[in-house]
């Protein structure tokens, strides 16, 4: 099976770290950046299959990186992650195409579901993006 | 006519469906079905988050806001996925969902930030002259209880000004603290010492840290030269902690911090510590068990004339340890109060009668080596005493009767017992300093005669009685510095001194003796509030007890029993359990739930299904769950392939079963039939599934209760019989599966009932899974939780996962081979049929394990007549 390629996009450092180095543990291919503008340089060099991101960060902000990294890899599955539990920022982020919203922290054994939900999904719309292609 | 309106009157509203535009109809369907996968899957933990919310409404375990909140929001974007998975599937036909998502969202959010309704028009800092009990809002309960005494009782009370809750709100306003403090508090595990320490610690560095806007600065130095003026000097200040709910029903006593002997420099930082506090460890998990949201901790801060205190200490109105021997307590220390009420000196103690002239009736020397004083450049030193001071009463009669009548005038006035921290100016002067609820219980008669002996166990100790009752249970020695999650379940707290720090363990703990303490002071008004019995001030408790040593403490009588004296604990209840029932959290969540988790939603066929009448997320996930199958159906149909139909199964079940192929899972031997007989179903989980639905022994088609020999005349009868059709209009319901060569997702749902079956099988091991789902209608229904409790344990047999939450049943299976699976997928559709109607049958008299034994004894009917002989199928 193909390994699944994160990105995790988040200001707080620490945070980003520990993820990281969790998720690599478990198998996973992992790039970090610590702003919403680092994200879209990676998202514009290589694709991925998953991005964690933060909902708040200084400059841009999730909601618009996720609106451009859609331009970019309409495909890739946002999980948004947020530590202000706000009805309204998790409609917001779902109706921009958001794949899921979840509230910080959150065991690692919940982040993995979703994560690879996530991955399923995209596998499958590949999948069927692939069928029509075929004459 | 246009050919846009042709098309419209023939598909209804709206049919330009950007999928189905797509060349390849095959390929939109399957599209489609990811959206529908999508929607199956919110609906799915949605129900479990329903069902987990219900649980605690009903259990009251505890949560906090944080539950609250998570759930809530998790519960919307899971609903609100739905509608948009559903917009999908229908070309937004239910745009109407999106309206009524947005009225329920509009009445949970203003819930969740869990706060008061501000009072903007009270001013930033309030004068102490201008307050009276009512303004506790405003003011905190400390400032406005203190203030009530001064303004109200005419009691000696020192000058001062309160900066007020608004200045707070300004205070976390400013620059977003509010919203910060909310989100590192959402990471706090409550339960777990560590990550209660840590987030406390930042929580605390957040505030002290933050900026004092401006004008805050301004209006509080201000209320002090305010207050200057009025002393005629600049007075030092004593800047206390006033929040709200403070010395209200809960004491808080000794929670938060105070700052004494203040300036007009250090004025502003210290206000700065004082809301700080609002964040220790044991206000938070004071907060946390009392089920208070920390949003609505609001903390208004008392700043008052600092008294050069010869003596002080605290009095209560009424012996908390003896409520009904007509007595008050004062208790008294030299210098300032911080000593006794914090339990670091043993205080004088009298015992004064409450009747007329106020005769001190006992007085008992304290050991107060210690004395804490107002220094000259600020704060607060402590002094050692020798021996000539420690030995003196630190109040004369005379004086202790003038306190008494002080005292009993703030009860009077009240109407209910108080108790309050006095002190004594240079002047010879009492002030009181605070007052507060006394909370008192009433003491059961003595049991026996306890001259040494109590029913023949020794008295070990005595001491004095700070909070009313009796416990027994094995010592356990603590210092302060100690870490309470260690502390034993129902355990006796033995420490050398008493501190409002074990709170912590309070909830826990049977009793609580210390070797020096007040039981005028905070940790004694805790362990009274927590109906904790605490015998306090025996001297050499630490030095007595053994660890582990079981003793029995008879906190009516102040004394401490070896071993566990029956007649003592007899006439006093255990404590009751403490729950979240009745708290203000509890409340919330009660209401956010009712926006979220009943389903009034129930029946498909009838008119009112309909986005208008959507009262809950709940009912908005069963309205498009019902929806997504019937736009998966209508896009079937209009696909031309032949091998993407839907169809109907012709073959005898107790509900219609309408299935979609989404590629290979039925056969294509008689294209353009509307219906298909199982064989066709060529699905191999589907089949599975089929077989144990369609499993003979089943015999749902029976009437219940009547004996089963000789009845296959009948049996055979009622399959011929066209009243069948009837029978099966009555059960009704549709159901759906959606098929494909390796996968199935069979659903049905009747009325309150949910069933659900996922599965996909194949010859890879490791992607194979089956994954069930049950929710059963109202949680508090027993006989449904015992249908529950049936499915979870024939599941788990079948080696199944199984969680099971209230009313709801979650089973996986994973990485199962082939025929393994397609076993148990069998014995799943036996399950599904034969618990159908069970309700009846599942009183309480007999116990689930005979109902488990009897389905895999191929009992289906559960016919208690029925023997183990005519067993049908056998757990593989």
């Amino acid at each position: 099976m193909r390994v699944v390629r994160l990105l995790l996009v988040d200001d707080e450092a620490r945070f980003v770290e520990t993820l990281s180095k969790r998720l690599t543990s478990r198998g996973y291919y992992v790039e970090k950046a610590l702003s919403g503008q680092e994200a879209l340089d990676l998202v514009t060099s290589r694709p991925f299959d998953v991005m964690l991101l933060d909902v708040r960060m200084p400059g841009m902000d999730g909601l618009e990186t996720l609106r451009a990294v859609h331009r970019l890899q309409p495909l890739v599955k946002v999980i948004l992650l947020s530590g202000h539990a706000s009805i309204n920022a998790a409609v917001e982020g779902m109706r921009l195409g958001a794949y899921d919203y979840l509230l910080k922290p959150t065991d690692l054994e919940d982040i993995l579901a979703k994560v690879e939900a996530a991955f399923e999904k995209k596998r499958l719309e590949e999948e069927q993006q692939g069928d029509w292609r075929q004459p | 006519m246009g050919l846009t309106t042709l098309v419209r009157k023939l598909f209804g509203r709206d049919q330009w469906r950007p999928l189905i535009a797509q060349r390849d109809t095959k390929a939109a369907l399957r599209l489609s079905y990811l959206a529908f996968k999508d929607l199956i899957t919110s609906n799915d933990e949605l129900l479990e988050i329903v069902a987990d919310i219900e649980q605690k409404l009903e259990t009251g375990s505890p949560f906090g806001m944080t539950y609250v909140r998570f759930r809530a929001v998790a519960c919307a974007t899971h609903t609100y996925r739905m509608i948009l998975c559903l917009d999908k599937l229908s070309a937004r036909r239910y745009q109407e969902l999106h309206f009524v998502f947005a009225g329920i969202q509009k009445a949970i959010e203003p819930l969740l930030s869990g706060t008061r309704p501000a009072h903007a028009t009270c001013p930033l800092v309030l004068r102490l002259s201008d307050i009276d009990a009512t303004s506790a809002d405003d003011a905190g309960g400390k400032a406005a209880n203190v203030a009530e005494v001064r303004n109200r009782a005419r009691l000696p009370v020192p000058d001062g000004f309160v900066v007020s809750t608004t200045a707070f709100a300004a205070f976390l306003a400013h620059e977003q603290l509010g919203e910060d403090i909310r989100a590192k508090h959402d990471g706090l595990a409550p339960d777990d010492q560590q990550s209660l320490h840590d987030v406390s610690e930042e929580l605390q560095a957040l505030i002290s840290a933050h900026r004092v806007p401006g004008r805050l600065v301004q209006s509080i130095l201000g209320a002090y030269d305010d207050l200057a003026a009025r002393c005629g000097t600049n007075p030092r200040v004593s800047v206390r902690s006033s929040a709200v709910g403070e010395d209200g029903e809960f004491s808080f006593a000794g929670q938060y911090t105070s700052v004494l002997n203040v300036g007009r420099d250090g004025l502003v930082d210290a206000y700065r510590r004082v809301v700080a506090s609002l964040y220790t460890p044991r206000a938070i998990f004071y907060r946390a068990i009392h089920g208070i949201p920390d949003e609505q901790a609001a903390m208004a801060v008392l700043c008052m004339v600092q008294i050069d205190s010869v003596a002080s200490g605290v009095a209560c109105s009424v012996d908390p340890g003896r409520p009904d021997a007509g007595t008050l307590l004062i208790t008294g220390a030299w210098g300032l109060g911080i000593t006794t009420v914090g339990g670091s000196v043993s205080p004088d103690v009298w015992e004064v009668a409450r009747a007329a002239g106020t005769p001190v009736l006992r007085a008992r020397l304290g050991v107060k080596d210690t004395r804490a004083d107002a220094s000259p450049e600020g704060g607060v030193g402590f002094l050692e005493l020798p021996e000539s001071v420690t030995s003196t009463y630190c109040l004369t009669d005379t004086q202790v009767r003038d306190l008494a009548a002080i005292v009993l005038a703030a009860e009077a006035h009240y109407g209910k017992p108080q108790e309050v921290e006095w002190a004594l100016d240079r002047a010879g002067r009492f002030v009181l300093l605070q007052s507060r609820p006394l909370h008192v219980r009433a003491v059961p008669a003595a049991v026996t005669d306890l001259d040494g002996h109590a029913d023949g166990h020794a008295l070990i100790l005595t001491g004095a009685s700070a909070s009313a009752g009796c416990a027994s249970g094995p010592v356990y020695h603590m210092s302060e510095s100690d870490d309470t999650s260690r502390f034993p379940d129902r355990a006796v707290l033995v420490a050398r001194h008493s501190s409002p720090k074990y709170v912590k363990v309070m909830a826990r703990a049977a009793a609580i003796i210390t070797d020096i303490g007040a039981t005028t002071g905070h940790m004694a008004s805790l362990a009274r509030e927590f109906g904790v019995p605490a015998v306090l001030d025996t001297r050499s408790a630490t030095t007595t007890l053994e660890p582990g040593q079981v003793v029995t403490v008879d906190a009516n009588r102040g004394a401490v029993y070896e071993g566990r004296v029956d007649c003592l604990l007899s006439g006093s209840a255990a404590a009751p359990a403490r729950t979240m029932t009745g708290t203000p959290t509890y409340a919330i969540l009660r209401q956010v739930a009712d926006r979220i988790a009943p389903l009034t939603l129930t029946d498909p066929k009838s008119v009112s299904f309909r986005p208008d009448q959507c009262r809950t997320f709940h009912d908005i996930a069963r309205f498009a769950h019902e929806k997504a199958f019937g736009e998966m159906f209508r896009m079937s149909d209009r696909v031309a392939d032949v091998s993407h139909r839907a169809v109907r199964l012709a073959e005898r079940l107790p509900f219609e079963l309408h299935l979609i192929d989404i590629g290979g899972g039925i056969a294509q031997s008689s294209p353009g039939e509307p219906a298909v007989r199982a064989a066709a179903i060529v699905s191999e989980p589907m089949a599975a599934l089929l077989r144990g639905m369609m499993n003979p022994q089943l015999r749902w088609w029976e009437p219940r209760g009547i004996s089963l020999s000789g009845f296959f005349a009948v049996a055979t009868e009622a399959m011929m019989n066209p009243a069948h059709d009837a029978d099966q209009r009555r059960l009704g319901d549709k159901s759906y599966a959606i098929v494909a060569e390796s996968y199935c997702n069979f659903s049905s749902r009747i009325g309150y009932h949910f069933a659900a079956v996922d599965a996909y099988c194949t010859d890879s091991l490791s992607r194979n899974y089956v994954s069930f789902r049950f929710k059963g209608g109202a949680a508090d229904d027993a006989r449904r939780a015992r249908r529950c409790a049936l499915i979870g344990e024939v599941l788990k047999k079948l080696d199944f996962q199984t969680d099971r939450r209230g009313d709801l049943v979650n089973a996986r299976l994973r990485k199962y081979p082939r025929e393994a699976l397609l076993e148990r997928l069998d014995l799943v559709g036996r399950l599904i049929v034969a618990t159908r109607q069970l309700d009846m049958r599942m009183g309480r008299g007999t116990p689930v394990d005979w109902f488990v034994q009897a389905f895999f004894a191929g009992n289906y009917l559960f016919d208690p007549e029925q023997g183990r002989a005519a067993a049908g199928g056998s757990p593989p």
